[in-house]
C-alpha cells in the first residue's frame, strides 16, 4: 500500500514530516533539531527506516505533508533503500512534497557516480536535493532549518506558495557542464 | 652483565613506549632511588638505555633481573601479541587443592626434567593468575630470552592462556602443565585474541551473557523513547524486536573484545541434492575481523544491517567460547578431528 | 673524489678556533698557527679527539683500541650535550663516510652527528662524493641520506648542493636509496633543475616500480614548476608522501637545541614541513592548510650569491632594491601569508609563478573542502583561517585566482548553506565576470536551490553577496574599459577577453536573476523588511550603473520588488524606493541627453521608459494624489473587492498620511498642530497649506529619498512626462 498525500484531512496549524533513513543514524538528531526550532506551528516528525510504513500505524498516522529521504553517500545500501522506498510513494507526493537530504557529498573517498545517480534521480522526480553536514551541530541545525522551510510551504502554511511552486524553483538539476563532470 | 643480557635489556626498552617507561622502571625495584632519579626520561631512548646499562652494571644485575622487567611490562600490558587458549580436561581429585607454591615448584621441576636448557620465571599477579615466562633453549644452546613464551593460568580453573609458543615447544609445555595441575589432558579451545582479559571473561562467563531460550523475554531496556512528544517512530516495534534479537544472541552490556572469527568450510559439490562426483572437498575460509568483533556483530543485528534472527554460526562465538570453527558436511566422507560440527 | 677530504681536514684544524677560516691558506701559515695553538689544544680533549679522527689511518684496529674509545667517548659526550660545531661535523662525517674503521663504528659516528648550529655545505657535498665512491654499504648510504634530510634546514647554504643536483639525481636508480633521494631532490628542486631527460627517467622508474608516493610527489613538484614537461595527471588525493626519516636523531637534536636555546626547533619542524609530516592521514589531510611558513635557514655568510630567496626579505625598501634577483620559494603556498611576497608577485607578473600558485591553491582547496574526510570543528577553524588569508590575498592583488573560481563552482553544488558561509560568500563576491552563457549553470542554479530552501538570514546574505559582486564587476568595467577599445581583460591571470556586450549580457543576467529571486524570496518570507532592505541595496547599485560606472544600461526593478517596497510598513523602505527612483530618473535623463547628442549605438528600450513612468505614476498617485488602485497604476483591484474590504476611502489609504509606514508621523504632526484637539482627524492635514507643512515635517524627519523625489519630479514634472512621451 502506498502512502497517499491527500487521503486524510489536514489538521489546523500542524505540519507533519516523515524522515526516511535506512541507517537511523541521522534522523534522530535532525528530528530533535526540527521540533526545537519551530515554535509557531505544531510540527510532528515521524521517523521511518524505509517505506512502506507498517500497516498497524495507518489509522493513527496523520496526513504526511513532506517526505524527506536521507541518503548517506558513503553507503550504497542507503541509496538503494531510498530507491526502493520511492516506489511505495503515491505520485501525488512528487508534486512538491518530497525532498532528498544528502550527507557526505564533500567526502572524497566515495564514488562520484553515486552522487550523480542520486542527482539524476532527484532531477527526474523534480525534487529538491539538499546537501547537509551531518557531523557538526551547526550542520544539523541548518539542515533542520531548511527542511522546515520546505515543510512550511508543503504544508500550506506560507500564503501564496505551494510545494509544487517551491519545488519548481529548487528542484535538482544535473549540470551538463563538462568541467564539472570530470572532477579530476 | 653479559652481552646477551644487555641485548635483551635493549630490546625490552625499545619495546616499551617512552611514556610508560618511567612507570615500568619504577616498579622494577632494582635501581636505588638515587639511580632512578639520575635517569633522564626525556633523552633519546638509546641514550637512556646506555645510562641504564651502566647502572645495571653498577648494581651487578643479571639476566634474571632483566627478564623480571620484561614480565612487569607484559603483566601491565597483556594486550600484546596473540593469546591462544587451552583447556585442561579430566581433572583428578587433587586438582582443586593445588596451591600456587606447589604448582610453581612442580611445573618448574617437570619442565626442567623434559628439557635441559630452559629458563622459567613465575610471578603471581593480583587477580590470582600465575604468569609464567619461559625462555626456551635446546640441548646445545642457551635459553633464548628474545622470544619467550608467556603462559597465564588461573589456579582451580581449567583454562590456560598461551602466547608466543612455537609448535616445537608445545609438547613440552603440555607435558609440564598436565601433571603439575593434576589434570588428565589438555586440548585447544580454538579461541584466540589479543586482549587477554576479554578471553578470560568470555570463557569464565564474566560478562552479562544471554542464555538461549525458546520464548522471547521482555526486555528491560527497550528501544530509546523519542525525546519529544512530537517525534514518533514508525518502526518502533521492529527496532525493539531487533534489539531483543541482538541481546538474545550476544547478551546485554559490554561484550568481551575479540578481533577475529574464522570459519572454515569443507563441503562437497552437490548436484540436485546428491553429492557430486568430485571427491575433493570444496574448501573456503571466511574471516571476520574488527577491533571489537562481538560489538560490531551485535551492532549489525541491532541496527538492522544483518537480517535477524542471528545465525547460530555467529551467536556460538559467545555461547561456545571459541572463534575458530570448521564447518563440515553432516554426511560421512569429510571429517575433521578438531572442528566441531555446527 | 676521496682526495677532496684533504683540504677540509686542514680546514678543521685552522677553523677550530678561528672563525674566519678558509681553505685557501697555505700550509706554512697553517703550521705557524698550529704551533701557537699547540699548547692549548693539548689541553682540550675534544680538539684532540677531532684531530685524532681527522688523521686516523685506514685499517687501524678498532677492537680493544682504547685511544679510539676514549676519543669517541669525548666526541659523543660533546655531541649529545651541546652538539657539534660545524668543523667537527665536517671531520666526523668525513671520518665516518671514508670507512676508515669498521662499518659499525662508522654507523655509531653517524648517529652522534648532532649539529650545534649549522651544518657546513661542504661537509654534505663531500659526503655525497663519498657516496659516489661506492664503498659504503647500502644501509650506511641510507643512513647518510636520512641524516642529510634530518639536518637539511641546518645546512648553511644550498647553492652548491643544487649545483650537484645531477649527481644526486643519478642515485634514483638505486632501488633502496630511491625514496630518500627523491625526498632530497624534492627539497632541492628549482625550476632550472627540471630537464626533460630527468622527467623521462622518473617516468621510466614509475613504470618499473609502480606508483610510489615519493616518485609521485617529486613528479607533482616537477609538474608545478614546468607543467609542459610532465603531462601525467595526478590523483587529487595522493598517499602520504615522504616518510619521516629523523627518528634516529630527533630526540637528541631537539634536546641539544633546547639546551643551546637556539630557536631552530621551528626550522626543524619546517624540514618535515607540511608535506613530509607522516603521522595519521587525518593529520596529513589537514596539514595542507597550515601554510608553509616563509622563514628559517640559518643565515649564511654568502651574500655574494646571486639569487635572493624571498624569505630573506624583511622590508619593502629591500624588496625594491632586490627586485631583479629574487628567488621564488619552492612552496608557492607560502606566498599567500606574506604581503611582501604578494607585492612582488603583483609587480613582476610572472605567469609561471601565478600558474604554480594557482596549481597549489586549487589542489589545497580541493583537498580540504571537497575531499575531506571528517568535518570536525578544529577543521573548520583552520578552514576559516585559510579562506580568510585567501580573501585578504585576493583583496591585495585585487583579483581572484582562477582556481578559487573553479573551486567555488564545485563547492556551491555540495554546500549546505552554512558551512563557512561568510568566507564562501565573500569569495564568491570576488569572482570575475562570468560569461552569460555559463552563468546560469555555474552560479544561478546552485544558488537558487540554496536560496529558496534556506533561512531569511541566508537570503539576505546572498543578495548582499550578489550586490558586491555586481559592484566589483562594474568597478572592473569602469577601470579597465578603454574609451575606444571595448575589449577589457578582467583578470590578468585568467585572460578572459570580454567584450562590452559580453559584460553587459552578464550584468543583465545577474540583475534579472536577483530580481527574480528577490521577488519570490520576498513572497516566501512575507515581505520581510530586512530582505526588502537588502534588495533595495542591490537596486541602489543597479540604478546608478550608467552615471557612476559608465555602463550604458538601465534596468528597472520588477513589480515584485517595487510594489512591496512602495506598500511596505517600514517608512525607510518607502524612502529608499523614492531615492532609487530619483536615481533612475537622473540616469535616464542623462542617457536620453547622451543619446540625442552623440550617435553612439546605445539604446535604452522603450519598455524601460514605460516601466519607469508607470512606477512614477504609481508613487505619485499612491502617496500624493490619493488615487491608489485606479486604472493606470500597476496594481488594480476590482471595485467590489475593494468595497468588501470595508475601508471607506480606499483610494486614499496609501497617501502620505494614511500609508501604514507614515501614519505614525501623521498622528505626531496632528498632535503638534492641534495639541488641544481630542478627536483625531487626519484628513484635516490634507487641507491647504497644512499638506505642505506636513511634507516639510516629513523631510525634516530625514526622509531624504522622498524629498529628492518630490523636488526633482514635481517641480519639473512636465519634463519627465516629456522624457516619457518622447520615447513612446
Amino acid at each position: 500500500m502506498s502512502l497517499k498525500p491527500f487521503n486524510k484531512l489536514p489538521e489546523l496549524n500542524t505540519a507533519n514530516v516523515l524522515l526516511v533513513e535506512n541507517e537511523e543514524r541521522f534522523q534522530k538528531k535532525l528530528a530533535d533539531a526540527i521540533v526545537l526550532l519551530e515554535n509557531n506551528v505544531n510540527v510532528i516528525v515521524r521517523l521511518a527506516r524505509s517505506l512502506p510504513l507498517p500497516l498497524e500505524n495507518a489509522e493513527s498516522r496523520p496526513r504526511i505533508d513532506l517526505v524527506v529521504f536521507i541518503v548517506h553517500l558513503n553507503s550504497e545500501q542507503s541509496l538503494l533503500s531510498a530507491e526502493t522506498s520511492l516506489k511505495h510513494l503515491d505520485s501525488g507526493y512528487f508534486l512538491g512534497k518530497v525532498c532528498f537530504l544528502v550527507t557526505g557529498a564533500r567526502c572524497g573517498t566515495l564514488p562520484y557516480e553515486r552522487l550523480t545517480s542520486l542527482k539524476k534521480m532527484a532531477a527526474t522526480l523534480n525534487s529538491p536535493l539538499l546537501m547537509t553536514e551531518d557531523k557538526t551541530a551547526e550542520g544539523v541545525n541548518t539542515a533542520a532549518q531548511r527542511v522546515l522551510a520546505v515543510l512550511r510551504v508543503a504544508a500550506g502554511l506560507v500564503p501564496m506558495a505551494t510545494g509544487l511552486y517551491l519545488s519548481s524553483l529548487t528542484r535538482c538539476t544535473v549540470p551538463n557542464d563538462p568541467d564539472w563532470q570530470n572532477q579530476d | 652483565m653479559d652481552d646477551s643480557a644487555k641485548q635483551v635489556l635493549r630490546k625490552i626498552i625499545r619495546r616499551i613506549p617512552s611514556n610508560k617507561l618511567q612507570n615500568i622502571l619504577s616498579k622494577w625495584e632494582h635501581l636505588s632511588k638515587k639511580q632512578f632519579r639520575s635517569l633522564e626520561f626525556t633523552q633519546a631512548k638509546w641514550l637512556l638505555c646506555d645510562n641504564l646499562l651502566s647502572l645495571c652494571e653498577e648494581n651487578d644485575l643479571s639476566m634474571k633481573h632483566v627478564t623480571e622487567l620484561e614480565m612487569i611490562y607484559r603483566i601491565e600490558n597483556p594486550a600484546q601479541g596473540s593469546w591462544n587458549v587451552c583447556q585442561l580436561i579430566d581433572p583428578s581429585e587433587e586438582a582443586v587443592t593445588v596451591d600456587s607454591l606447589t604448582f610453581k615448584d612442580s611445573f618448574k621441576a617437570h619442565l626442567k626434567h623434559l628439557i635441559s636448557h630452559v629458563s622459567v620465571k613465575m610471578k603471581k599477579h593480583e587477580d590470582n593468575a600465575i604468569w609464567i615466562r619461559i625462555a626456551w633453549g635446546d640441548n646445545f644452546t642457551q635459553p633464548n630470552h628474545l622470544n619467550p613464551t608467556y603462559v597465564v593460568h588461573h589456579l582451580q580453573t581449567p583454562y590456560v592462556f598461551v602466547s608466543g609458543l612455537t609448535a616445537k615447544h608445545k609438547p613440552f609445555l603440555h607435558q609440564a602443565l598436565i601433571p603439575s595441575t593434576h589434570y588428565g589432558g589438555l586440548k585447544d579451545v580454538h579461541l584466540s585474541g589479543r586482549c587477554l582479559t576479554a578471553l578470560r571473561d568470555l570463557l569464565m562467563r564474566q560478562y552479562k551473557q544471554a542464555f538461549p531460550v525458546k520464548h522471547p523475554r521482555l526486555l528491560q531496556e527497550k528501544s530509546p523513547v523519542p525525546s519529544h512528544p512530537n517525534i514518533e517512530t514508525e518502526h518502533a516495534k521492529h527496532t525493539e524486536k531487533r534489539l531483543q534479537m541482538a541481546a538474545e544472541a550476544f547478551g546485554e552490556g559490554i561484550l568481551p573484545k575479540l578481533e577475529t572469527a574464522v570459519y572454515k568450510l569443507e563441503t562437497r559439490f552437490r548436484e540436485n541434492g546428491m553429492p557430486g562426483r568430485r571427491e575433493e572437498p570444496f574448501r573456503g575460509v571466511v574471516k571476520f575481523s574488527s577491533s571489537n568483533l562481538l560489538e560490531s556483530l551485535k551492532n549489525c543485528v541491532s541496527s538492522g544491517m544483518a537480517s535477524a534472527p542471528v545465525t547460530p554460526l555467529l551467536s556460538s562465538i559467545t555461547q561456545k567460547g571459541r572463534n575458530y570453527f570448521v564447518i563440515t558436511d553432516k554426511g560421512p566422507g569429510v571429517s575433521h578431528t578438531q572442528g566441531r560440527k555446527i | 673524489m676521496s682526495k677532496k677530504s684533504n683540504p677540509s681536514r686542514l680546514d678543521m684544524n685552522a677553523s677550530s678556533e678561528n672563525d674566519s677560516s678558509n681553505s685557501g691558506r697555505s700550509d706554512r701559515s697553517l703550521r705557524v698557527a698550529e704551533n701557537s695553538r699547540k699548547k692549548r689544544e693539548a689541553e682540550d680533549p675534544f680538539l684532540l679527539a677531532l684531530k685524532y679522527f681527522s688523521r686516523v689511518e685506514e685499517g687501524t684496529p678498532w677492537r680493544g683500541n682504547d685511544v679510539l674509545e676514549r676519543h669517541m667517548a669525548v666526541v659523543e659526550r660533546v655531541a649529545l650535550s651541546q652538539g657539534l660545531p660545524p668543523e667537527a661535523i665536517t671531520v666526523m662525517l668525513d671520518f665516518a663516510l671514508s670507512l676508515r674503521m669498521r662499518t659499525q663504528f662508522c654507523v655509531r659516528t653517524l648517529k652522534i652527528l648532532i649539529p650545534a648550529s649549522a651544518v657546513p655545505q661542504d661537509a654534505v657535498i663531500q659526503g655525497v662524493s663519498w657516496l659516489c665512491v661506492g664503498k659504503m654499504t647500502v644501509s650506511m648510504q641510507v643512513m647518510f641520506l636520512r641524516w642529510v634530510l634530518t639536518v637539511f634546514d641546518l645546512i648553511d647554504s644550498k647553492d652548491q648542493l643544487r649545483a650537484i643536483y645531477g649527481f644526486i639525481f643519478s642515485f634514483v636508480t638505486e632501488e633502496s636509496l630511491c625514496p630518500y633521494v627523491c625526498h632530497l631532490l624534492y627539497l632541492l628542486t628549482r625550476k632550472e633543475s627540471i630537464r626533460p631527460y630527468r622527467v623521462r627517467k622518473l617516468l621510466e622508474l614509475q613504470t618499473k616500480m609502480g606508483k610510489q608516493p615519493f616518485l609521485m610527489h617529486l613528479l607533482a613538484l616537477y609538474k608545478i614548476f614546468s607543467p609542459e614537461l610532465v603531462t601525467l595527471s595526478f590523483p587529487s588525493k595522493m598517499k602520504s608522501g615522504f616518510k619521516n626519516h629523523n627518528s634516529t636523531w630527533k630526540a637528541a637534536l631537539s634536546a641539544v637545541q633546547r639546551r643551546n636555546n637556539v630557536e631552530v626547533t621551528s626550522d626543524l619542524r619546517l624540514t618535515f614541513g607540511p608535506r613530509e609530516q607522516p603521522v595519521s592521514k587525518k593529520r596529513k589531510m589537514r596539514s595542507h592548510l597550515t601554510m608553509p611558513a616563509l622563514s628559517s635557514v640559518p643565515q649564511s655568510g654568502s651574500s655574494g650569491r646571486k639569487a635572493l630567496p624571498l624569505e630573506q626579505l624583511r622590508a619593502f625598501p629591500q624588496l625594491l632594491e632586490n627586485l631583479d634577483r629574487i628567488e621564488l620559494p619552492a612552496q608557492m603556498g607560502s606566498m599567500l601569508g606574506s604581503s611582501l611576497a604578494l607585492h612582488y608577485l603583483d609587480c613582476v607578473r610572472d605567469s609561471s609563478a601565478f600558474l604554480r600558485l594557482n596549481f597549489w591553491l586549487g589542489h589545497a582547496l580541493h583537498e580540504e573542502f571537497l575531499f575531506c574526510r571528517e568535518a570536525s570543528s578544529q577543521n573548520t577553524v583552520e578552514g576559516t583561517r585559510f579562506l580568510n588569508t585567501l580573501i585578504s590575498t585576493q583583496r591585495l592583488l585585487q583579483e581572484g585566482f582562477s582556481s578559487t573560481e573553479v573551486f567555488l563552482y564545485r563547492f556551491l553544488r555540495v554546500w549546505d548553506g552554512s558551512l563557512l558561509r561568510p568566507e564562501i560568500l565573500t569569495l564568491l563576491s570576488d569572482i570575475p565576470v562570468v560569461p552569460s552563457s555559463r552563468i546560469k549553470d555555474l552560479l544561478f542554479e546552485p544558488l537558487m536551490q540554496l536560496f529558496f530552501t534556506s533561512s531569511l538570514f541566508f537570503k539576505c546574505s546572498v543578495i548582499e553577496c550578489l550586490n558586491s559582486m555586481l559592484l566589483k564587476w562594474l568597478t572592473w568595467h569602469s577601470v579597465y574599459a578603454l574609451e575606444d577599445e571595448l575589449d577589457i581583460s578582467v583578470s590578468s591571470q585568467n585572460p578572459v577577453n570580454m567584450t562590452l556586450s559580453g559584460l553587459m549580457d552578464s550584468v543583465v543576467e545577474l540583475v534579472q536573476f536577483v530580481g527574480r529571486i528577490a521577488t519570490i524570496g520576498l513572497q516566501l518570507e512575507g515581505y520581510h523588511t530586512l530582505l526588502l532592505s537588502f534588495t533595495l541595496d542591490f537596486y541602489e547599485t543597479v540604478c546608478d550603473m550608467y552615471l557612476k560606472y559608465n555602463l550604458p544600461l538601465v534596468l528597472m526593478p520588477p513589480a515584485g520588488v517595487f510594489y512591496p517596497a512602495l506598500l511596505s510598513t517600514s517608512p525607510v523602505s518607502v524612502d529608499r524606493l523614492c531615492h532609487v527612483m530619483h536615481k533612475y530618473r537622473t540616469n535616464l535623463v542623462s542617457a536620453k541627453h547622451q543619446e540625442k547628442q552623440t550617435e553612439k549605438p546605445f539604446h535604452i528600450s522603450r519598455k524601460t521608459y514605460r516601466k519607469f513612468n508607470q512606477y512614477v505614476v504609481s508613487i505619485v498617485s499612491c502617496l500624493w494624489n490619493s488615487r491608489a488602485f485606479q486604472p493606470g497604476m500597476g496594481i488594480e483591484l476590482g471595485e467590489d473587492l475593494l468595497t468588501r474590504s470595508k475601508v471607506s476611502e480606499y483610494w486614499g489609504a496609501f497617501n502620505l498620511i494614511h500609508h501604514p509606514a507614515f501614519v505614525s508621523y501623521a498622528i505626531d504632526f496632528h498632535q503638534k498642530c492641534w495639541p488641544e484637539r481630542k478627536e483625531l482627524d487626519l484628513n484635516s492635514i490634507k487641507a491647504g497649506r497644512r499638506w505642505d507643512w506636513y511634507t516639510e515635517f516629513l523631510f525634516c524627519r530625514g526622509f531624504q529619498g522622498v524629498k529628492e523625489f518630490v523636488q526633482n519630479s514635481f517641480s519639473r514634472r512636465s519634463s519627465i512626462r516629456e522624457v516619457g512621451t518622447d520615447s513612446q
